[in-house]
Parts: structure tokens; sequence; C-alpha cells
């Protein structure tokens, strides 16, 4: 087991710095906003005014991670990312083809995707391991499974998460390439301690994770997990979803014939986050939030197949106080 | 603490394929040299790949409209090192790329179109994000299931190794293909002259007069094997990986500390790994970008290491050019080559030493000492420095 010791996400949701955010959360809708924290509170002032959403949202939820946590210097920085730094990358694409002569270097210099990895390393004067996957929708899986990793290495706290940024432009990219988007596409960022051993802080623990790419039989994949994982689908409280484990539009009826259990209760999780690639992490958040207040909630299973041929599974289980 | 390394394929400007850069290196050939994109009449100096993409797709034999160059120089390279491995039940397999670009080559000609009006295809965009590139690389080998992609800047290549060898140690697969792909695109080329580090001239990585780099692209791939894997495939081992690590520098976003802090305690850290002594590194490929910042910084982490006995040392940037996320798997199998051919390579363009240091890399090709340990570096934006340990026993 792995355990959560902090965690913190800036999303449409109240979710930062608001523990039991989970019990108030509401369906996204037109109109519904990314709410941001008080950045100056973590960022000083003169690297605010540079930083993209992205790079914000990443700084402000370590620092909010180690302060929960009460740790000075994780072993190790470890980010997911779909898309990276989507806002910097344009800005220098359209100036590179648009302005003559010499460029301002500052998006440059911020569009490579360690950017979030290295300013917070940076902001913290950290010398440790420090690592960018990017994998689609399963960057963040894969992000979870390097962290998971390092502990298994001997390391005992690791600073672990995932963002992405949204901009204008995607929403034309989707609409032209005829990407449904029921519950829109947004920003999102969520970040974690996650420790080798459990202490008072603890929200969750983490069971085991997967991130398969080119996946043949997703169904088949997730009952092979359970299995390994000696969890009955009877032993689930609640699984937490993306996409389509059957290529049909109904997750919640996929899921309870797949695991023939009728009632198990099944829950689009992008409903709330909005759309982005790693928003797996925000289902993670989420799921550790109601394991502490709802002490009967024991197993819970995140099942990302935002990207039908890639899955993403996290076992995530209570901890005895 | 080793991992087998038992299947190599490069693309680089030095050539296509591993027998081609081979030949390069020991002929002390660079593949710098005056390189203009499609449609555009400035010439700058480059390490391109001197193969297009027409080419190349015919030569792959794919058909797929939206492919980006990273993914076919990747594929090219891939298709090498993996040889005639073939799926089994029993072999948990798995690829992680790296690479910085991505489909940026396909993004730039579809922003261009959508800035000005005409006819922007969109579908383009698919082959944009870092992840599709190791996606398509593994679909054409049929492999399945663990895939990722790190994307750490400029030592994405070395990180995609290491994290194949934790992922080996651990016993989580069998074997893995690791390595990187970036093609050159305007936005990287634009990008290091607005940081006014890009050298319009050859590159003279360690030389006072240094001025940047230049930028060059390819793609390498290595595969690794435990002995379950090799017990089914009956690979030859090339060489072994020993020791690797990562440190983050901490200094600025892009520039490298003057005491080298991040670089120090890479190579300090991968060296201890691999339980070889300091003086029994024979080589060391430098990162040696040929930035005033780098070759300096790096300089003087050698000295912090190793103090007055630095093994030799030399950028092989000055042959192929800096190849960004590709790089330290490019030099990663010119690490492996060196162990297999007896040869440190020369460090080409280089004349006086940096004052601060007095570090000479080597000048000319040697091929009289034996070569039993290589110590690799990759460096990169975001303070990220990553140290690989080669040799020739486990």
């Amino acid at each position: 087991m792995y355990y959560i010791s902090a965690a913190s996400t800036i999303s449409h949701q109240p979710a930062f710095r608001n523990a039991g955010f989970s019990g108030v959360i509401e369906p996204l809708h037109a109109g519904s906003a990314l709410i941001n924290p008080d950045y100056k509170e973590y960022i000083e002032p003169g690297l605010l005014r540079r930083m993209s959403k992205i790079l914000r949202m990443s700084v402000a939820c370590s620092g909010d991670c180690l302060k929960q946590g009460g740790i000075e210097q994780p072993d190790a920085i470890v980010v997911g990312t779909g898309l990276g730094c989507l806002l910097d990358t344009e800005k220098f694409l359209n100036n590179a083809l648009t302005v003559k002569g010499l460029l301002p270097p500052t998006s440059f210099i911020q569009s490579t995707h360690n950017t979030m990895a290295g300013q917070i390393s940076l902001s913290l004067g950290n010398h440790g391991y420090n690592m960018t996957h990017t994998q689609n929708s399963i960057s963040f899986e894969n992000a979870l499974l390097d962290a998971m990793l390092l502990i298994d290495e001997g390391e005992k706290h690791i600073l672990v998460g995932a963002a992405d940024e949204h901009i204008a432009l995607l929403d034309e990219i989707s609409a032209q390439l005829n990407i449904q988007s029921d519950c829109g596409l947004t920003s999102g960022a969520s970040f974690f301690i996650l420790s080798a051993e459990k202490s008072d802080q603890t929200l969750a623990g983490i069971k085991d994770a997967e991130a398969l790419g080119l996946v043949k039989n997703i169904p088949e994949q997730i009952t092979a997990f359970l299995d390994r994982n000696n969890v009955n689908p009877d032993d689930l409280d609640l699984i937490l979803y993306a996409g389509s484990v059957a290529g049909t539009e109904d997750g919640e009826k996929d899921f309870q014939s797949l695991l023939k259990m009728k009632n198990l209760p099944v829950l689009d999780y992008m409903k709330y986050s909005g759309i982005y690639p790693t928003a797996s992490a925000f289902a993670l958040h989420m799921a550790a939030d109601q394991m502490q207040h709802t002490r009967s909630i024991k197993n819970i299973l995140i099942c990302n197949s935002l990207i039908q041929h890639n899955l993403g599974l996290i076992l995530v289980q209570s901890v005895e106080a | 603490m080793s991992v087998r390394i038992t299947g190599i394929g490069i693309v680089s400007a030095i050539g296509l394929g591993v027998q081609e850069n081979l030949l390069a290196l020991k002929e002390s050939r660079t593949g710098i040299m005056p390189f203009s994109f499609p449609d555009e009449d400035k010439m700058f100096m480059a390490g391109a790949v001197k193969a297009t993409n027409p080419v190349l797709k015919k030569e792959l034999q794919t058909k797929s409209q939206y492919i980006s160059r990273t993914t076919l120089l990747g594929l090219k390279a891939a298709r090498e090192a993996y040889g005639s491995a073939k799926h089994h039940d029993q072999i948990r397999t798995g690829i992680i790329s790296a690479t910085s670009v991505g489909g940026m080559d396909l993004s730039e000609q579809f922003y261009q179109a959508y800035l000005n009006g005409t006819d922007a295809d969109f579908a383009m965009l698919k082959a944009h994000d870092s992840g599709s590139t190791t996606e398509h690389i593994a679909a054409e080998l049929r492999i399945s299931g663990y895939m990722n992609t790190l994307s750490t800047a400029c030592s994405s290549g070395a990180n995609a190794i290491m994290l194949g060898a934790r992922l080996l140690m651990q016993g989580k697969l069998d074997r893995v293909l690791v390595g990187g792909a970036d093609a050159l695109t305007n936005f990287t080329v634009n990008g290091f002259r607005s940081l006014m580090i890009y050298d319009e001239q050859w590159c003279r990585p360690f030389d006072a007069s240094r001025e940047g780099l230049n930028l060059g692209e390819g793609a390498a791939f290595l595969l690794l094997e435990n002995e379950k894997s090799i017990r089914f495939s009956g690979n030859k081992t090339l060489a072994f990986l020993n020791g690797w690590a990562n440190a983050a520098d901490a200094y600025h976003q892009t520039a490298s500390s003057p005491e080298g802090k991040g670089a120090t305690l890479a190579m300090q850290k991968a060296i201890e790994k691999s339980g070889i002594s300091l003086s029994q590194i024979s080589y060391i490929n430098a990162h040696g970008t040929g930035t005033k910042n780098n070759d300096l910084s790096e300089s003087v982490a050698l000295i912090n290491v190793f103090g007055d006995q630095v093994p030799a040392f030399s950028s092989t940037k000055s042959f192929t050019g800096h190849t960004l996320a590709a790089a330290g798997a490019i030099e990663a199998i010119f690490s492996v080559l060196a162990i297999q051919n007896q040869l440190i390579y020369p460090n080409i363009h280089f004349r006086t030493p940096i004052m601060e240091t007095g570090l000479e890399p080597v000048t000319i090709m040697q091929t009289e000492k034996p070569v039993h340990a290589v110590l690799s570096n990759s460096f990169g934006f975001g303070g990220n420095n990553s140290s690989l340990v080669f040799s020739d026993h486990a």
C-alpha cells in the first residue's frame, strides 16, 4: 500500500484547501468557471506575473500539499501532463510565425512540458529526482506509477501530480474533429504527497495502479486488475470512471453488467472535473476525500478510458485510523 | 546492479542506422552543415537527417497521412533496435519514448495555414501530442501495455533509458524498448535563437570561443532485456547499463548553476550506483551543447566529481548537433559503440580550453585504449540533470 498524505486540487469544484469538498460538488454547467485560489499566497508576485495558468495551478497545489503534509522537501517531484504548457506553446508559435526579428524567449522557455516540475523544484530548492510524463489520457497514471516505483526503491515522500490547461483553440479543434464534449474542455491540477508509511495525515491508500496503451480488451483488464489485488466486485463501494469501457453511452450499465453488480454506484467524474487529459488526478482526490469523510467507503476503483485504446486504473482503499 | 542492452537503433545527421553512424564517427565526419527548411531561403547550421519525409515513409512502408517527422525518425530507429523481437504472452514488453517537440512539425504547418485563414487541416493536430509519437511507434511494432512518454527537455532520452532500467530492476517488465526522437522544427530553432544561444557558425563545445548550439534531429532506441526475456529471444548482450541518476539543479528555469550542483549530483549518484570506481571510467560522453553556460557549468561539475583526474571526454554534439530529447538516447548508443569498438570520439572544432577550468576534451579519435566504462551526461531546461553509466560487464 502507498499512502496519500496530502492532496490539493484546483478545478471548477471548491476543492482547494477544502476537505470534504466531495460532499458538496455539483456537475459542471454552462458558464461554470475554474475556482482560482489567491496565488499570491503561494507564489511571489514577480514570478506570478510571468506564469501561465498551468504553472500557477501546479506550483500552488504543490505548495499546499507540502504545507498539509508538513513536509519541507519531498524526495522526488513527478508530474503528468497530457498536453503540456499550451498557452505558452501557442504564444511562441504565434510569435515565431508573425513577428520579425528577435523574439521574447519567455514563452519558449515556458513551453516545455517539464516547466511545471522544474518550477516546483525551483520554488522549493529541491535537488531530488524530477520527472515529467506525457502519455495523453494516461499521463497521470504513468506519473503515479513512477512515484510508486520510487517508494518501492526506498524513497519516503513523493510529490506527484498532474495538470493540463485549456486554450480557446482546443474548442475549435474538438468541434472540427467532431470530438464530443458534453461537459466541456477545461483546465485542472491535482497534486498529492505519496508516502511509504501511514501517518496521522493519511487520507487514503493506493493499493495499485496501472496504465495501459493500445489496450485491446478493457473489461478483461479491469477484472484481471481486481483479481490481482484480491478485490471482489462486491467489495467495491464506488467506481469513478471516464470514457467508455464497452463502447456504449451508458457507463453505469456497462460497469454493472461487467461486474455483475446491479446496484454498484458508478459515477462519471468528468461531469465534475470537466474534460482534460489528466482529470483522473481529480478523481483520485475526490476518492480520497470521500473516504476520509465517509468511513463506510473502503474501496474505490478509478477507471479511466477517456481515450478508448488507453486504460488507467487506480484502486483506492481506506486506511484504518 | 545492471541491465542488459541487447538491441540498438539510431538515425542522426551522421547516418541512418548503426553502421552508418559508426562509420562517420570513425572517420570523424560531422553531420552539421548549412540547412534550410523547405520553402525558406535562410540557411543556418544544423544537424539534419539526410532523408526527406517521403523517403522515410516509403522505406518504413507506412501509409499514415498524418505522421510527424519525429515519429518517422523514431520508428526508423525503433525498428532497428527492436529487430525481429516477437510478441510473447509470457514476456511483459513495454515502450518508453522521449520527445520534446512531438508532432510540432505538423502543428507549425497547421498553424501557419490557420493564421493565414487558408484551408487549415485540423487533422494534422492529431499528431501534436507527444504521447501520440510513442503510440504510433508502438502500434507499428505491435507493442501494447506499458507505454509511456517522457518530456524533460534535453535530458528526456536519458530519462527514458533510466525509467526502463528501473522497471526491469523492480520486476515490472521483462523487456522494454527505450529511447527518444525529435525532429528539427522552426519552433525550436526560433526558440534557441530567442535565447541567443544558437550559433550561426559550427558549434564548438568546450571551446573558449563557443557561442551556442547547433540544433540537430534524430532518434535512437535501445532494447533492454532481463534474463527471462533473453532466454526466449536468444539476443546477445551488447553492453550493460550499470548506473543511472536524475537530480534537479533548482537554480534557474533554463540556465545551469555556476557550481554545477545538479550535474555533480547526477554524475556522482550514477557512478555510485554503478559500483564502478571513478578511475575505471574510460570515457565521458559529455552533454556539451556548445553554450557558454552549459559547458562551463558541466566543466566545473566534472572537476567537482573527478578532481584533477578528469577522464577523456568529448561532446559528440559536434557531430550530430543537439538533438534535444533524442540526445540522451543517441549518446547512449555512441557510448555502447565506444565500448564495443574501443573508440574515444573527438570533440570536433575544439581549439582553446575554457579559461576558468582549463579542461581539454579529446580532439583526435583514440583507438588504442580499451574502453570498459562510459559515463554519459544529459542536462536539460528546468534544471533536469541525468547521468548514465555503461560498461562491458554486469
